[in-house]
């Protein structure tokens, strides 16, 4: 798996550079929402880029950890998706999205307890069985911490993963915000996981916000945020990783010269292996 | 310690209620920013009648309405023509509820199933396209559409023109809503009631002499409006 190198989230902004054309991306990743529709579009373009590129599905909508208001409905359609287009990776946040019936359509943080995680677990694994396939759970950016906790973040998806038998997809800019923000070592975070559980790396950028960062993928990575990328490496070897940008989404080339900075490095990584 | 339940609702209501520490403010913005992309992705034109001022209002007040139920964005917003209904700063607009109406159906035709191409094997069992939606209104809604589309000039529009008979399709990737007579809105209209083809055509030959049967077959074939 490690020789899809580095990938890019395809957003409807680039669409037109892919007409016709085949820009050097190692991988493609979607946001899986987006292409639930019947028809259209958006389901002929990834009919047609999912013949070039190996494509990740990324759900972004879920909401694992939500107490209440989760959705089989939301579920299905995943699945019906992921049939159709056979991605490499299909992934979720580990976050909570609904609550006392209302959707909030965003990535909030659960508290890092025995309750969430048990839950958490029972959600992945019966989606994986939905699927037959393993998912990937990614780490996600706060800002507040959501409420008392028992356990480190890594500690929690560490355990998600010997629980449900998931992957973890390892946002390293969400680490670095996490850290700055909530004062986690990120460093910290990475030592708790097991290596081998790391299947998928995110990279993207975050802008400062009057109280805190914020994780808005629209902007190049940072470059403590490539250090700790570096530390990444070298403790889970040259894991596929995605550049994401979702926020004032600037030319292709821009994506691709973010990705081929990732590829650098795993390329080093790799001859340093062999 | 408190439940998980306890923990996201108390969260979810200090997210929505202006209450919790200042950083409350981000979760604040990203759920009202992603609701107001939502809707004003679903309602261009309503939201260059209304300016974008006073569509971020509105978009602020549709959110406390009508919450979002759904993880996908894309089902949001489904509820705006009712709302604005009763939505006093627009009731100097009154034809917006039926522009938004139509717009609704423009976003649900852009993500509807393709139309299977016609099978002139069997061209007696046709229906309406996946895509293709009917709207009858007291305003000039397919003008109202035209005025504010890339090209169009708003300042056009003649909302006096009256009443109209409208459908809203996917050609090829592109949204279209255009003005009917009223033999061919009766006929798509008797399709979209899952009426066979015999009954349509005279259905709308009885409400339009003016209808064509062999004209409008071979049209809406040709358009993909018709399919089977």
């Amino acid at each position: 798996m490690e020789r899809l190198g580095a990938g890019i989230g395809l957003r409807a902004r680039h669409y037109p550079d892919f007409s016709g054309a085949r820009p050097a991306a190692g991988w493609l990743e979607v946001h899986s929402e987006n292409y639930f529709a019947a028809g259209g579009r958006e389901r002929a373009v990834l009919e047609a880029l999912r013949r070039d590129y190996p494509l990740s599905l990324h759900g972004v909508g879920l909401g694992l950890g939500s107490a209440e208001g989760y959705s089989v409905e939301h579920e299905n359609k995943l699945c019906a998706l992921a049939e159709r287009v056979e991605p490499v990776f299909v992934s979720e946040h580990l976050c909570w999205a609904a609550a006392a019936g209302r959707h909030f359509n965003d990535l909030l943080p659960l508290p890092f307890t025995e309750e969430a995680l048990l839950l958490v677990a029972s959600r992945v694994a019966r989606l994986q069985d939905l699927l037959r396939r393993r998912v990937l759970v990614e780490n996600i950016s706060a800002y507040v911490e959501a409420g008392p906790g028992e356990m480190s973040e890594g500690e929690f998806l560490a355990a998600l993963v010997r629980r449900s038998g998931c992957g973890l997809l390892l946002d390293v800019n969400n680490l670095y915000v996490n850290q700055v923000n909530l004062g986690r070592d990120a460093r910290a975070q990475m030592l708790a996981l097991d290596p081998e559980s790391v299947e998928e790396i995110h990279l993207a950028g975050f802008s400062a916000g009057e109280h805190c960062l914020i994780d808005t993928h629209g902007a190049r990575v940072a470059d403590p945020v490539w250090r700790l990328y570096e530390s990444a490496l070298e403790r889970f070897g040259p894991v596929p990783t995605l550049i994401e940008w979702d926020t004032d989404v600037p030319p292709l080339d821009v994506l691709l010269d973010e990705a081929a900075k990732a590829r650098s490095r795993l390329e080093r990584l790799d001859a340093l292996v062999a | 310690m408190p439940s998980l339940l306890e923990v996201q609702r108390a969260f979810g209501a200090a997210l929505l209620g202006g209450g919790g520490p200042p950083r409350m403010a981000v979760y604040r913005g990203n759920a009202c920013g992603n609701w107001s992309a939502a809707l004003a992705g679903a309602y261009p034109v309503t939201r260059m009648i209304v300016g974008a001022e006073l569509f971020d209002a509105l978009a602020r007040d549709y959110a406390r309405a009508f919450p979002s139920t759904s993880g996908d964005l894309h089902e949001y917003g489904a509820r705006l023509a009712a709302f604005l209904e009763g939505y006093p700063p627009a009731t100097d607009l009154p034809y917006l509820p039926d522009t938004a109406r139509m717009e609704w159906l423009s976003h649900v035709a852009h993500y509807a199933a393709d139309a299977a191409p016609f099978d002139f094997s069997r061209p007696t069992e046709v229906r309406l396209a996946p895509s293709a939606a009917l709207l009858k209104s007291g305003w000039p809604l397919a003008g109202i559409w035209a005025a504010h589309q890339e090209g169009g000039d708003p300042s056009t529009v003649d909302l006096d023109a009256g009443p109209d008979r409208v459908l809203v399709h996917r050609s090829g990737w592109r949204v279209e809503a255009c003005s009917l007579r009223p033999g061919d809105f009766r006929f798509l209209a008797a399709l979209q009631e899952r009426r066979a083809l015999g009954p349509a055509l005279e259905a709308a030959a009885a409400e339009d002499p003016a209808f064509n049967a062999r004209v409008a077959l071979a049209a809406w074939v040709q358009a993909g409006v018709i399919t089977q």
